[in-house]
């Protein structure tokens, strides 16, 4: 028990310390945290009414978070794969910090569902047991059920990793390895059912195409790798640790690979939509050039083609994918911000536009959707940098267990514990 | 009323608010973990109000198809006494289930309607809809174009640039739901040249929305009504986005139902009042239908338009216009099997 | 860290949220509230009148439309009806309780009309020639036009001349005013199908087979003098929904409609003139 207590403690503490680098990012993520506190505090006792949603447009900024944070939490096995599957060792090392990101993002995506929610104060009405879970018929469980795994796959993995490293334990590969190959395939789960969650509804025919799950998971291995290479080029240049080029190379390699076949589904979609241009087509049409004298959208869209296509170009050069201070981040954040405006808002509110009875009505966020949303961030970041900060002091022996262990190797005990956490 | 007796008391609550944000602040300002906003879900069912304990085991009470009679009765008393005393005046609230051997059916005459939107308010003051910020109305009445077809617009088409020949009369909407206007206000109604198209809840006997349904809170009773248990109902929101009707309204704020016009004969399943967060929608008026009587829109419409009846009666009014008239149903392609016919003369 | 700098920040929120609070109200003023009128129109207006009242304590005979006048709910659907009497053929009416609003009670001229048109006041016609009326244009401008029936019939063919409080069939039998559909039935036969059937009209009550009904009869929501010119009485339709609330107006609707149909066929068609 004692070396658990004193791994929690020192995690903390060393995640907790930082210079003022550190300190304002830190402030500027709690500030930001706390304007949520303030606008969390107005819907969930006004109600979504302090939102912009209505009946013809009833999802938006929450649902466009959340349907990309699931993409960014699965893109943590674009560094677990190759770590264990192609035995990249220079990724292996680092494998952890994609575990961290995973359950970083899966928390913000708690916190989006959480302001999704029109009554959160029931949400035990969906739990298994005291509550009614709609399991299978309902996809919304399914998705439940995948991202909670997910959480405590990675938690589970990422934390016990760091824990054998912090008491120089050798790692239970019997306990450990089914887990990792585990949650490889659910990563692939997550953001499989999140896209069967939208595309399973005909009454919205800009979602209901076959080509939403891979198109989802492509576009999160474009984003998500995009936001791990920004992550280790912010750790390399800060701490020690060391996260070689070969590493990095990689990981760009499957930004430009996912980005690339991410374009051309977009393309397959937008011809095959728009050639025979039937009803259906209305939303990408409004989306694309806008409708009825509504444009709300266009300008976004064209501004992600260019981020996208932009950031492609680049990644497509050696070159310039290999130069780290400059094109190679440029890069990340054009590919990043154009998934981010793409799979967002991009994908989620022009699928309420036409309603399916025909009603064009557009849609701004409220601002305390802004604010809401810049906190679910902002808390979700933080949690990042903490998991992150910790993980890599555990990586460089910085944070190790000072104490002796009851019996070198595998202890019994703990394991059980780590079991207890899992469930 | 003026203006400033309202804003009084939504004072008083900004202080109230403003110290408990206070609160929040310190509480919540170190700890960057979801504990605050767990805190802040619970205020939700932190009532002031006298009836705080009628509040919580509301909270605590369990789906209304799982409760036993015993439940049943004990939620319908507690409700009637809160509404009661919210409302100032008798309110009843209804258990009745559904009648042996009855299936609810709906037709209507779309050559007859003329777009009035009598059945729009009609529903609205028999179920009990939140009357502003949100408006909220069951039923939608599309305008749509008849078309005007012309030999001038012959001459507006153009050859496609794979020499497809497109003429200009392509562009005439005429009974395209698309192109359809929500918000029409003439002076008088019918307008020449324009045919009118009400749609509301279309009771699906494979319906999208009961599907997707997290808590199954949603669910379709044995008479064919989709109805709503809104004590249940989480607000996520999915049943809004699959019904390909949008007929699904959503209580984004606290309903705004003034006293007077409250109307106190509920059921549980169909009119009572809702509460902010949950979703309803068209129950074929639950609460009259099972007493046996007519919806509110068949009773209201000044063209006999709808009729409505049990479908497993083959003499009644659906029945017969199922016999006699040519019928559809709406979106037939996406196998929804809707309860609500559309029929012409 | 500055524990005084740190709670300073915090009054940004909160003051922001108070400016958003005191916008939302200015948003939400009520307007003022209009009076329900306390005589409505059921079907439409000039055709069936109702003076609102209360049947029980709290519980009102109808409630009406502020904005148009009309009836848009029945506290009791046979409120003043009587019942529908003997009718000749055989449908849901012979089954079951059917009631019926007098229409009597809602003729401008029925004192009764025997009152005037007793043979010696006003002698009774010789004959079924159309000729000008000297009286009741307010209801028929030019007997010479009548408008019903494309000058194949005439007022003598409905009203009957020996007994003006009657309306007569094509037997020579008297027709109760207040059963108008015998006499709309003896040429409109599919229609009058369709209504014993209960697809034309309408009937209010209760759905159920064996319930009591009540049913409109043909002149609540027909003007016979006046079906060539104006099919319906036409109505003011009741208000449009509110705007969501990310919208002021719906302008936008008016975009689709017409010759400048804006869709991107559009813009490639003139892109291609």
């Amino acid at each position: 028990m004692r070396p658990i207590i004193s791994f929690i403690t020192d995690f903390a503490s060393y995640a907790l310390k930082g210079g003022s680098k550190f300190r304002i990012w830190m402030l500027f993520l709690g500030f930001l945290t706390l304007l949520m506190f303030f606008g969390a505090y107005e819907q969930f006792t006004k109600g979504m009414i302090v939102t912009n949603y209505n009946d013809q447009v009833s999802w938006g900024l929450y649902e466009a978070q959340f349907v990309f944070l699931v993409g960014v939490a699965a893109a943590a096995v674009t560094v677990v794969f190759p770590s264990y599957i192609y035995h990249h060792q220079d990724l292996k090392k680092i494998v952890v910090l994609g575990e961290m990101l995973a359950v970083s993002a899966v928390f913000m995506v708690i916190i989006f569902i959480m302001f999704h929610m029109g009554r959160p104060d029931r949400l035990w009405h969906i739990l298994p047991g005291i509550g009614i879970f709609n399991w299978p018929n309902s996809v919304l469980t399914w998705d439940v059920l995948v991202l909670n795994g997910y959480l405590g796959l990675n938690a589970v993995c990422g934390f016990y990793y760091l824990y054998k490293k912090y008491t120089h334990q050798e790692v239970n590969k019997l306990f450990y390895m089914p887990l990792v190959y585990i949650s490889i395939v659910w990563a692939a789960s997550i953001h499989t059912v999140t896209a069967f969650l939208i595309n399973t509804m005909p009454s919205r025919p800009m979602w209901f195409h076959s080509m939403m799950p891979i198109k989802f998971i492509s576009t999160a291995f474009a984003a998500g790798p995009s936001m791990i290479i920004i992550a280790f080029l912010v750790i390399r240049k800060n701490t020690k640790l060391e996260i070689t080029d070969n590493a990095i190379n990689f990981m760009s390699q499957i930004v430009t690979w996912c980005l690339g076949i991410a374009i051309f589904l977009s393309m397959s979609e937008v011809v095959t939509e728009l050639y025979p241009s039937t009803e259906h087509s209305a939303s990408l049409h409004y989306l694309m050039f806008g409708k009825h004298g509504l444009f709300g959208l266009v300008p976004w869209y064209w501004v992600s083609v260019l981020m996208m296509l932009g950031g492609f170009t680049i990644l497509l050069i050696p070159k310039l994918r290999k130069e780290y201070s400059l094109f190679l981040p440029i890069a990340c954040v054009l590919t990043f911000f154009g998934i981010w405006i793409d799979k967002g808002m991009g994908l989620v509110v022009p699928a309420f536009i036409p309603t399916p009875i025909g009603e064009f009505s557009e849609y701004t966020p409220s601002i305390y959707e802004i604010i809401n949303s810049l906190g679910g961030w902002a808390m979700g970041l933080a949690l990042f940098t903490l998991l992150v900060k910790g993980a890599t002091g555990v990586l460089l022996g910085e944070v190790k267990y000072k104490g002796k262990l009851a019996s070198a190797g595998w202890e019994p005990i703990i394991h059980s514990k780590e079991e207890t956490y899992r469930g | 009323m003026s203006s400033d007796e309202k804003k009084k008391p939504e004072d008083n609550k900004e202080v109230k608010e403003t110290s408990r944000r206070e609160f929040f602040k310190d509480a919540g300002g170190g700890m960057l973990t979801t504990a605050a906003i767990a805190g802040a879900a619970t205020l939700l069912t932190d009532s002031e109000d006298a009836q705080a304990k009628a509040t919580w085991s509301e909270w605590f009470q369990k789906n209304y198809r799982l409760m036993t009679d015993e439940e049943k009765k004990d939620a319908i008393e507690r409700l009637e006494k809160r509404y009661s005393e919210e409302y100032g005046k008798s309110v009843s609230v209804d258990g009745t289930p559904a009648m042996e051997g009855v299936l609810f059916g709906y037709a209507l005459n779309i050559q007859k309607c003329i777009g009035c939107r009598r059945c729009v308010y009609a529903c609205v003051k028999e179920n009990n809809q939140s009357r502003n910020n949100p408006e909220i109305q069951w039923i939608r009445v599309i305008k749509m174009e008849k078309g005007n077809f012309s030999t001038e617009n012959m001459k507006n088409g153009y050859p496609d640039p794979n020499g497809i020949q497109v003429g200009g009369n392509a562009y005439q909407n005429a009974g395209v739901t698309l192109e359809g206007e929500h918000y029409y206000q003439p002076e008088e109604v019918p307008e020449k040249g324009y045919f009118y198209f009400p749609m509301q809840c279309m009771q699906c006997e494979k319906p999208p929305c009961v599907k997707v349904c997290p808590v199954r809170t949603t669910y379709r009773e044995p008479d064919g009504v989709v109805v709503i248990d809104y004590n249940w109902c989480i607000g996520c929101r999915m049943c809004v986005s699959a019904c390909p009707y949008w007929a699904r309204r959503f209580n984004w704020g606290e309903p705004n139902l003034p006293a007077e016009e409250m109307n106190p004969v509920t059921h549980y399943l169909g009119n009572r009042p809702r509460m902010k967060g949950v979703a309803e929608k068209c129950t074929f008026c639950l609460q009259r239908t099972r007493q046996g009587r007519y919806t509110a829109c068949v009773e209201v419409c000044p063209v006999g338009a709808r009729k409505f009846g049990n479908l497993l009666d083959p003499e009644s009014e659906v029945r017969k216009i199922l016999e006699k008239k040519r019928v559809f149903r709406l979106k037939a392609d996406l196998n929804t099997y809707p309860k609500f016919f559309y029929f012409i003369d | 860290m500055d524990r005084k700098k740190f709670s300073r920040l915090l009054y940004i929120p909160v003051l922001a949220g108070l400016l958003f609070s005191a916008q939302a109200y200015a948003e939400n003023a009520p307007a003022p509230a209009e009076q329900e009128p306390t005589e409505c129109f059921e079907s439409r207006e000039g055709y069936t009148t109702v003076q609102k009242t209360e049947i029980k304590p709290g519980l009102p005979n109808v409630k009406c439309s502020k904005r148009t006048g009309g009836v848009l709910w029945w506290g009791d659907p046979y409120d003043g009806t009587q019942e529908m009497g003997p009718m000749p053929v055989e449908a849901d009416y012979t089954h079951e309780p059917a009631v019926v609003k007098p229409r009597t009670s809602q003729l401008k001229y029925y004192a009764p009309c025997t009152t005037c048109h007793n043979g010696s006041m006003v002698p009774y016609p010789k004959d079924k020639k159309p000729r000008p009326l000297a009286m009741h244009q307010d209801i028929v401008p030019d007997a010479m036009d009548l408008q019903h029936g494309r000058g194949a019939i005439w007022c003598l063919d409905c009203h009957n001349a020996k007994n003006r409080n009657t309306l007569i069939s094509h037997q020579g039998d008297e027709i109760d005013f207040n059963q108008p559909q015998k006499l709309c039935g003896k040429c409109h036969g599919e229609v009058y199908s369709d209504w014993r059937d209960g697809i034309h009209g309408k009937r209010i009550g209760s759905w159920k087979k064996g319930g009591q009904k009540r049913w409109w009869v043909c002149t609540e929501c027909h003007n016979p003098h006046m079906v060539q010119t104006k099919r319906f009485q036409p109505l003011k339709p009741e208000p449009a929904p509110q705007f969501p609330r990310t919208r002021k107006n719906a302008d936008h609707e008016k975009h689709g409609h017409g010759a400048s149909h804006d869709t991107g066929h559009a813009e490639q068609a003139a892109a291609h003139k």
